[in-house]
């Protein structure tokens, strides 16, 4: 019997991709486009006078990135903090340097972090992780549910021209670099 | 030696220093101290302002990510901090996201500053909760109790500054206090020896400026020590000189009144004799001065050699022409009387001769045969010697002249009193025409008003007020009153002159003056004493005729009193006979009384004379008048002298 559960896990684990802690994935919808706003910058990032949040992830997780979808909106009914948002769901293999983006969220991958991590850069915008481990790949932001809730910054990603944090919320985030996870 | 020391001028400079200094520190000790706890209040203020400022933006963050734990952390890491009791952490609608309070601060503790910061959304301007922090002035009371506690140090240093200062101040001024020392005993003639001479600074000045004056001094005193006994001998001479002449009288030689009050004093029993040159004025203005004054010499020097052999009797010159012979022991009366008139007749044959002139005196002696009292009682006696001109007389304690005197001299001021305060009064008594029964005229009399309201007569004053010169101003005051009185009255008046008031020229213009005024020239009638009237006849005649013209009229009172002359009552051209009381009084028994009135009345009704009959006192008397044909009855029977002249009274 043992083996025919452990054989259906290991079935639907296939079958459906990662595995996301729901909870996580939810105070990561609540609170990373509040951190997007902190960035004094945000004003430049705009696209047609609204902010576009990318959520960027693999085919067998498109229902998860609908859910956060939802629950984006169901929290902040159209409007971050006054400004005007869309939410644009993209496949890890669409997004390019042309994908329309004032932030990115970007769900569990294995290979993609790195292109993803460039074009943000380039682009000048947030990158966010649900996977603290995809910092070290570039990524700048991520948070995690410890003894309190935890934000992390890639360190080595801070110093973007075009991203200008308050000043407080660098003094309450963990720093990740290479060296330190 | 305390109060010097109390005095000494170092405690006072240090004293005045002290408190000046003690004042002004004390000024600013108390204006730094309150500048300092409010900068030292600022410093903690600002303080617990910075930690809310510092913590305030992640506290936002956290309420703005929705992290209520990390804010609860947060607030336990400013708890660390042993200054902060309390950390509260509001929202926008105030509802308490975290509050944390140190054990200390939930047992109460009192004195805290509390700090509100308001928590705005990071990057916005939007508030979103509050930060509310109690701080603990722990910090604060430490600053101040450092700061009180160096205060007090300084304090306490100044102090003991001060005191060194003291006794510093002391040390240089005590040289001072030695040369005053020994200048306390210093003496203009005994030369002192002055410390510190040889100083070099300002205590050697002054004691070489002192020891220069103690030379300079020195021969000053000398020479003043010649000058005072020069002086001394001096005022000496003049003391004994002055003495003389206090006592001497300078144009006789003899001893003064002065020195016969001495001799008085010391004179246990003895008797005097006041003599006085009788008219000597008559000497002095008919030969002059001079001969009066060489006559006293003379007089004087006579006098001396009649006593110089009774050593008892001292001779002394009182004034002018008085002399006096006190009697240092008194001799038995018979000799005293004696001398008395023995000096008497032997001074009535002294001849003086002045240019050819030979001149002869007369005196009058008082004496009194005691000491108590002796000038005043021989006074006394020579003043009535001379009024009953006697040459001699002796001083008589029954013969009460002395009551007599005080009596007078009271009265005199009773009289002058009444004058200033307006107390002579006239009184007005009716008299009646005999043929009517009704008034004819007033008769205005004159009355003293005493404090106490009693009424008095003028035979207790017109003697005293003619000799003391009153009378004249009491004439006037009747003249005023009684003409003011009937100014408007439709009554005829009289008024009482005397001879005196007659033969006074100011009198006379003033009764014009007063009858002119008042407008009463034909209501009043002058009455004039018979016996006086005859005795200056030619000016009482003048005053009459004066009078007449003026429209008053003329009665003579107290007709029958004297010697009447009819002759010269004939030319007098009078009005009215006032018929003397003396015959009226008993006019209905004294058959000899009737026969002087009916003589008097026959002569008059031939001279169109009105008769007035006074002292008509009861109904018989009065019943003769009329049957005797007198006009006119004056009388307490008829009518009392009164205040005012309401007196509608008729027979």
């Amino acid at each position: 019997m043992r083996k025919v559960i452990l054989l259906f896990f290991i079935f639907v684990n296939l079958a459906y991709g990662y595995s996301y802690d729901d909870l996580l994935l939810k105070a990561q919808a609540s609170i990373f486009p509040k951190i997007m706003l902190l960035d004094k910058k945000i004003e430049n990032k705009l696209i047609e006078g609204r902010i576009i949040y990318t959520i960027v992830y693999e085919k067998n997780d498109y229902n998860t990135a609908l859910e956060i979808t939802k629950f984006i909106d169901e929290n902040y009914n159209g409007h971050f903090n006054g400004y005007a948002y869309k939410i644009n769901l993209v496949e890890f293999s669409d997004l390019s340097s042309m994908t329309q983006a004032s932030a990115i969220y970007i769900l569990n991958s294995d290979k993609d972090i790195k292109k993803v991590a460039d074009i943000a850069k380039k682009k000048g915008i947030i990158a966010f992780s649900y996977d603290v481990k995809n910092l070290k790949a570039g990524l700048l932001f991520s948070l995690m549910l410890e003894k309190s809730t935890v934000l992390y910054m890639n360190k080595e990603n801070l110093y973007i021209q075009k991203i200008d944090f308050v000043d407080s919320l660098l003094r309450m985030v963990k720093f990740i670099d290479k060296e330190n996870s | 030696m305390k109060n010097k020391n109390s005095n000494s001028l170092s405690k006072k400079i240090v004293i005045s220093i002290g408190i000046v200094s003690l004042l002004i520190t004390l000024v600013i000790f108390s204006v730094s101290e309150k500048i300092t706890k409010e900068a030292f209040y600022n410093v903690e203020l600002e303080k617990a302002d910075l930690i809310a400022r510092t913590i305030e933006p992640l506290i936002a963050l956290n309420i703005y990510l929705d992290m209520p734990d990390n804010i609860a952390q947060l607030s336990l890491q400013l708890m660390e901090n042993p200054y902060i009791l309390s950390v509260k952490v509001l929202d926008s609608q105030n509802k308490i996201i975290s509050d944390i309070k140190s054990k200390e601060y939930q047992k109460g503790i009192e004195e805290f500053f509390v700090v509100e910061k308001t928590i705005n959304q990071p990057n916005s301007t939007k508030k979103i909760g509050t930060l509310a922090l109690v701080y603990s002035n722990k910090g604060y009371q430490e600053l101040v109790d450092k700061y009180t506690n160096l205060t007090l140090l300084l304090l306490v240093a100044l102090v003991v500054l001060f005191i060194l200062f003291g006794l510093y101040v002391k040390k240089l001024l005590s040289p001072l206090v030695k040369i005053a020392a020994s200048l306390k005993y210093y003496s203009p003639d005994k030369k002192m020896d002055i410390p510190f001479l040889s100083q070099n600074n300002e205590i050697g000045l002054i004691s070489n400026a002192l020891n220069g004056m103690q030379q300079k001094i020195s021969e000053y005193s000398k020479k003043q020590k010649n000058i005072n006994n020069y002086l001394e001998e001096k005022v000496n001479e003049k003391t004994l000189e002055l003495r003389e002449q206090l006592y001497i009288d300078t144009l006789t030689g003899l001893p003064n009144r002065f020195s016969m009050f001495n001799d008085i004093i010391e004179t246990r029993d003895g008797a005097l004799l006041i003599i006085n040159i009788d008219d000597f004025k008559e000497i002095n203005d008919f030969f002059g001065h001079i001969a009066g004054d060489n006559i006293l010499k003379k007089f004087a020097n006579r006098l001396k050699n009649m006593f110089k052999e009774n050593e008892y009797i001292k001779l002394k010159r009182l004034s002018g022409d008085e002399f006096a012979l006190l009697f240092v022991e008194k001799p038995p009366l018979e000799d005293f009387i004696k001398t008395a008139e023995k000096l008497i007749k032997d001074v009535e044959k002294m001849i003086f001769l002045y240019k050819k002139n030979e001149i002869g005196i007369r005196v009058t002696v008082g004496g009194v045969y005691q000491i108590e009292k002796a000038l005043e009682k021989a006074d006394i006696a020579l003043k009535s010697a001379k009024k009953q001109r006697k040459s001699f007389l002796l001083y008589d304690e029954k013969l009460n002249i002395e009551e007599h005197y005080k009596d007078n001299m009271e009265w005199v001021k009773k009289l002058k009193k009444a004058i200033e305060q307006d107390m002579i009064v006239p009184y007005f008594q009716p008299v009646f025409d005999n043929n009517s029964d009704k008034i004819a005229s007033y008769e205005c009399l004159i009355r003293l008003i005493e404090s106490n309201g009693n009424v008095v007569s003028p035979y207790l004053f017109l003697t005293i007020a003619k000799k003391s010169r009153l009378y004249s101003e009491l004439t006037k005051i009747m003249i005023e009153k009684s003409c003011k009185h009937f100014e408007n009255i439709d009554y005829d008046f009289s008024v009482n002159l005397s001879v005196e008031d007659i033969l006074n020229n100011d009198m006379v213009s003033y009764i014009k003056q007063k009858i002119k005024t008042h407008n009463v020239a034909n209501k009043i009638i002058f009455e004039i004493l018979e016996s006086e009237g005859i005795e200056n006849y030619e000016e009482v005649s003048l005053f009459i005729s004066e009078m007449k013209e003026f429209g008053c009229r003329i009665a003579i009172d107290d007709f029958g009193s004297g010697y009447s002359n009819f002759e010269h009552l004939l030319k007098l051209n009078i009005d009215y006979i006032k018929i003397d009381g003396t015959l009226v009084k008993n006019l209905d028994k004294d058959v000899n009384a009737q026969v002087v009135v009916e003589t008097i009345v026959n002569f008059a009704q031939r001279l169109n004379i009105l008769t007035v009959a006074e002292f008509v006192h009861n109904e018989a008397v009065f019943m003769k008048v009329k049957e005797l044909n007198i006009n006119r009855s004056q009388g307490f029977f008829l009518g009392m002298p009164k205040e005012g002249t309401d007196n509608k009274f008729i027979v």
